[in-house]
């Protein structure tokens, strides 16, 4: 088990050095030079751009000085804001985009280890063509048009209510990031539904079960201790990919929402153009991503004893 | 076929119904099982003798599976008609069952202890200490070593040997009066067979435990078998003790199966007879003998009618479904008898 | 068994060797056939099948039928909701409004009372059109202005007067005119008195109900009428089913230019890369070895690759020039990242069957390497390939949603589906139909490839060939 978290964790390192020299041609393919940008205004910033990623140099050599800067962690300064240093953006608004992701992701397991356990368990009865029917919605609606549906549905819960039940826009308390995360969440959980579901009716025709049945235990124990421990499995695999998907849904989330999250900010550093921002949240995020799928990966193999022990 | 058997089943029909049709797999099936006896069911894939014993089980998936009618009696009681939570108080604690493949009849997640453990928890109430002790003792009764490390370990470090002992010591866990192996040998290699089969045997004669075994494999009867029925189609068409079933048989069927097998009595250089053709289509059954279409003595009456049972008039309790036995039949002393079983029987 | 009759010695006779025995008992049928027969079977399928069909159609063909210009801006009837075809009375050209004044009335007051009296004689002043409403009442002795509001909704006393939509700061001057975004429906104008510091607690409202019109020149502009034809004539207005966004601009016509853009980038990307993806993996997969082991390393990291974040990167790298849509950089991102999934799945496929008995038996029987590629290894893979695509088709389709969501993906003017949802969404709450819209063709799209893929992936499953329904 050491090992295989270590060889993950190597390939990880990889994985994450690819990420930043892909970023860094793609930075550097763009055409035009990024200081003559109108963006890149005052000649200070531009001074000290030039001097810090070694601008008069030639590419290889720009290369290295990039690496090196991503290595100690170092993401630079910001073009468009004078003095703000990349990390200190990352650093003030990853976190609200976590708590966001995090509540997401919550919500779509628990939701959808749920509903697929009871879709299997009602198979082709009235809950299981409910839930598969709102299933299918959730996985053919754009994530913006359940944020907008969200949020239009906080006006009207607030004007009929009269008061403020919960707020539509902002940031800042639990009752601010329940409906946002639970609209992140919706993709995510009918999917994970959906597979919790086939995994459900694939287990239920494994000869274990049938064995269990012929020990004679009773069908809440069959379907507790027999059916839904091996039928988890998969659903946690996915679990990793899925991390990456609520982290860049929450972009429009957070632009719907108006929620002062790294999403948001990325975006906005997209349309100013401001390529420092730009390239140290994506190598930081393509890192965190690689994180959670290698973090997913080993909890797996706690869980799953043919991977644990192996 | 007496009151006092453990096992009666009685006229047992099951179909189900699929998208091409209703397929009816088991079309009348009697036999009876004593205490104490093993009868192995002997028969082609698709015959129906898997189906047959998961009925009695209630293992059969319903819908599409039901069960037509019939009925199995396990000590009085009719099996058929029990409802779920009473069949599981047979399930397990009266009736054990093996199945064919070891490797994915456990669960992977839990280990083979706590597998064992379930059975004896749910049955007898014991805590967990008092039924991890006595599956260690029943993975020593099935001769693994180690029993001890071993409760602790997961169905993938198991070999497939390995594995149908910790079945067997699952399903013995609360002494059954009747093992149904249902296949129990075909997914292991020959030597481990044969080692499991003793075992099964040893095991059977220890605790006067009735097994029904499920197999295609005419050797695996010899070596363990009192009774047997032959099912083809559906129907058994042949019973009876053992000795009659290899060295008088009634049914050109068994006949053929005999003549199927390899074996090293006799001439070497002997070549393997299969039975041409392949079993009748049960979404629509024959209404002859389902055997007519391949057998080489085939009458005009066996393509019009099904034949009654006969009973064998020297040996009681061996009979066959063949028109061959009709008193107005033509006397074929030509049901070729060879001689394969004879050193095989020690 | 009873007999049904007794038994002759001619039924015990040898019956003649039947061939029967060696006949398969039931009708065999090719993989596809067999495939086919159960995508039929598959309700939801057939009718995605349809669905994409019409989809097609109202893409390719639509735009023939329905012949309205998207980028027309049809200034009378802007942010429309869906209705039935309107027509409209023509007016003349529009006349600056002098407001009437009364010339012996003072127009600040003497002195400043405590209270005033509400507005007398509130009346429309002409004809009331979506043009203009015009209104003038009797002044308000001692008013030193007039305060108008308007209203969709009947105001309750002071509560709800609406818009303000100007304040008079003269007591003579009592008349007004609202040409703001006038619709053909009920309005309730309200009018409060003023000292010229504070509105007072009276109001004085009037319903009026302003007819459709259209001024002679817009008219003759959208060819709707004559120079010739005189004002008062009603004419039918330019019809909108689904209504129109906040530039007047057609909504149907500009879903089916729209569908373009979507469904080409939902459509052609997949096809690209899928079939690059193929044989990236098919190489990767019957080679092996070390190759294989390259090549699907390579394949390992840009999977890796955070997906959106990098459309986004390489749809800046490849930039947008003046007068482009923006459409083939990020065709172009698309085929860049998603090939991999497809490479992996497809090796996978290529090993597995490259272990068959078949494979073997082929090879032993002297078949060649194209011999083994075209006849066993692509038949055998092509399920796979033509589920992944299918499940392709609604991933594409979002990314560009998603993309010209957040303002980054095809350029304006162009109209795509998601660019339409982006423009919806900020109008969401007064007219909603600019955004259920667009986001209705896109789920219905994704959804129809969502149940297709589902059915194809049931049809070819080769477990479910022995499996009972």
């Amino acid at each position: 088990m050491l090992r295989y978290t270590l060889g993950r964790l190597l390939s990880g390192v990889i994985t994450v050095w690819f990420i930043a020299t892909a970023t860094f041609l793609a930075m550097h393919a763009v055409p035009g030079d990024p200081l003559m940008n109108e963006k890149a205004t005052t000649p200070e910033i531009r001074q000290n751009l030039a001097k810090k990623y070694g601008l008069d140099r030639p590419l290889p050599e720009q290369y290295v000085i990039f690496l090196s800067n991503m290595a100690q962690g170092d993401f630079g300064l910001s073009f468009t804001q004078q003095n703000r240093r990349v990390n200190d953006i990352i650093r003030d608004h990853f976190p609200v985009s976590a708590a966001l992701g995090v509540l997401a992701i919550a919500f779509a397991a628990a939701g959808g280890i749920l509903w697929g356990a009871l879709t299997a368990l009602y198979r082709n009865r009235l809950p299981d063509v409910i839930i598969m029917f709102l299933v299918i919605l959730g996985i053919s609606v754009p994530s913006f048009v359940f944020a907008a549906l969200g949020q239009l549905a906080l006006v009207n819960l607030n004007q009929w209510s009269g008061t403020s039940i919960l707020p539509v826009a902002g940031w800042g308390t639990l009752s601010h990031m329940l409906v946002p995360s639970l609209v992140l969440g919706l993709g995510t959980m009918a999917l994970l539904t959906r597979l919790m579901r086939s995994s459900m009716l694939e287990v239920v025709n494994e000869d274990y079960i049938k064995t269990a049945k012929a020990k004679g235990l009773s069908a809440p124990r069959i379907f507790f201790k027999h059916q839904l421990r091996n039928a988890i499995l998969p659903v946690i695999t996915v679990l990793g990919p899925q991390i990456a998907a609520i982290t860049t849904g929450g972009f429009v989330v957070e632009l719907v929402f108006a929620i002062p999250g790294l999403g948001r900010y990325f975006v906005q550093a997209v349309q100013q153009l401001d390529y420092t921002v730009i390239m140290g949240t994506t190598v930081f995020y393509g890192a965190f991503l690689v994180l959670m799928v290698i973090i997913v990966d080993i909890i797996y193999g706690f869980i799953d004893p043919r991977v644990r022990l192996k | 076929m007496t009151a006092s058997s453990l096992l009666a089943v009685k006229n047992l029909h099951v179909e189900f119904e699929t998208y091409g049709g209703t397929v009816k797999a088991v079309r009348g099936v009697d036999f009876a099982v004593q205490r104490g006896e093993v009868l192995a069911i002997v028969g082609e894939s698709g015959c129906g003798k898997s189906v047959t014993v998961q009925s009695l089980m209630g293992l059969i998936p319903m819908p599409p599976g039901k069960v037509t009618a019939g009925s199995a009696t396990l000590d009085g009681v009719d099996l058929l008609t029990l409802n779920p939570k009473a069949m599981n108080q047979f399930r397990g604690k009266e009736m054990g069952m093996i199945f064919q493949d070891p490797m994915t009849s456990l669960n992977p997640t839990m280990t083979i202890g706590d597998q064992i453990a379930e059975t004896l928890k749910v049955h007898r109430g014991l805590n967990s200490t008092e039924a991890l002790s006595i599956a260690k003792d029943l993975l020593l009764k099935t001769r693994i070593p180690e029993a001890e490390r071993r409760l602790q370990q997961y169905p993938f470090e198991f070999s497939g040997g390995m594995l149908q002992r910790a079945m067997i010591a699952q399903s013995l866990a609360c002494s059954p009066s009747l093992l149904i192996a249902d296949e129990p040998t075909t997914a292991l290699d020959v030597t481990i067979q044969a080692q499991i089969l003793d075992l099964l045997k040893e095991l059977q004669a220890k605790d006067d435990m009735a097994i029904v075994l499920i197999t295609h494999d005419l050797a695996v009867v010899a070596r363990t078998a009192q009774h047997v029925c032959v099912m083809y189609a559906g129907q058994i068409v042949e019973q009876g003790g053992v000795d009659e079933i290899f060295y008088q048989s009634a049914h050109p069927y068994t006949v053929g199966l005999k003549l199927a097998m390899p074996t090293n009595v006799g001439d070497y250089n002997k070549t393997l007879n299969p039975i041409p053709g392949s079993p009748p289509d049960l979404f629509a059954p024959p209404t002859g003998c389902g055997y007519a279409a391949r057998c080489p003595q085939a009458m005009q009456i066996c393509h019009q009618q099904n034949p009654p049972l006969y009973p064998d008039q020297t040996n009681p309790g061996h009979a066959s479904r063949c028109w061959l036995q009709d008193p107005k039949a033509p006397k074929v002393s030509a049901l070729y008898q060879p001689n394969l079983i004879a050193s095989d029987r020690s | 068994m009873s007999l049904e009759r007794p038994l002759t010695e001619a039924d015990f006779s040898p019956a003649p060797g039947s061939a029967a025995a060696e006949q398969l008992t039931r009708p065999s049928l090719s993989f596809w056939q067999d495939a086919w027969r159960r995508l039929k079977s598959n309700t939801r399928a057939i009718i995605s099948l349809y669905l994409i069909i019409g989809l097609a159609f109202f893409t390719l063909a639509g735009p023939l039928l329905w012949t309205q210009d998207p980028a027309a801006q049809d200034l009378d009837q802007i942010s429309q909701a869906p209705a039935l075809p309107k027509t409209a009375r023509l007016v003349a050209d529009y006349q600056p409004f002098a407001a009437p004044i009364v010339a012996d009335h003072p127009s600040e007051p003497e002195d400043y009372p405590d209270e005033l009296a509400a507005v007398a004689e509130l009346s429309v002043l002409g004809a009331a059109t979506t043009q203009s409403v015009k209104l003038t009442w009797a002044p308000v002795d001692q008013a030193g202005g007039y305060s108008i509001y308007r209203s969709e909704r009947k105001p309750e006393g002071l509560l709800g007067l609406g818009l303000p939509l100007e304040t008079v700061n003269a007591g003579n001057i009592v008349g007004f005119e609202d040409r703001l975004n006038l619709k053909s429906q009920p309005y309730y104008y309200s009018i409060v008195p003023t000292d010229g510091f504070d509105e007072f607690d009276v109001v004085t409202t009037i319903k009026v109900e302003p007819e459709q019109s259209i001024t002679i020149s817009q008219a003759v502009l959208q060819g709707l009428a004559t120079p010739d034809d005189l004002p008062g004539q009603v004419i039918p207005l330019a019809f909108h089913p689904f209504g129109t966004d906040y530039l007047g601009r057609d909504i149907l016509a500009r879903l089916m230019q729209g569908a373009r853009v979507s469904l080409f980038i939902g459509v052609v990307a997949p096809l690209i890369y899928v079939l690059f993806g193929v044989f990236y993996g098919g190489f990767a997969g019957y080679l092996g070895g070390k190759i294989d082991q390259i090549l699907m390393r390579f394949a390992d990291f840009v999977v890796a690759l955070p997906f959106l974040l990098f459309m986004i990167l390489f749809k800046i790298a490849f930039g947008i020039g003046p007068g482009e849509s923006g459409v083939m950089p990020m065709l172009v991102a698309l085929i860049l990242l998603l090939w991999p999934a497809t490479a992996r799945l497809v090796r996978g496929q290529v090993l597995k069957i490259r272990e068959q008995g078949y494979i073997e038996a082929a090879r032993l029987l002297g078949g060649g390497s194209s011999y083994l590629i075209l006849r066993h290894i692509i038949p055998n893979t092509m399920g796979v390939i033509l589920v992944t695509l299918t499940f392709a088709v609604p991933s594409a389709i979002f990314t560009e949603a998603f993309l010209s969501f957040i303002g980054m993906g095809v350029a304006p003017p162009t109209p795509s589906w998601g660019s339409m949802c982006n423009e919806g969404v900020k109008t969401m709450l007064s007219h909603p139909h600019e955004l259920f819209f667009p986001a209705l063709f896109i789920s219905i799209t994704v959804l129809a490839f969502n149940l297709l893929g589902d059915g194809l992936t049931e049809a070819l499953d080769s477990k479910m060939r022995t499996r009972d329904q």
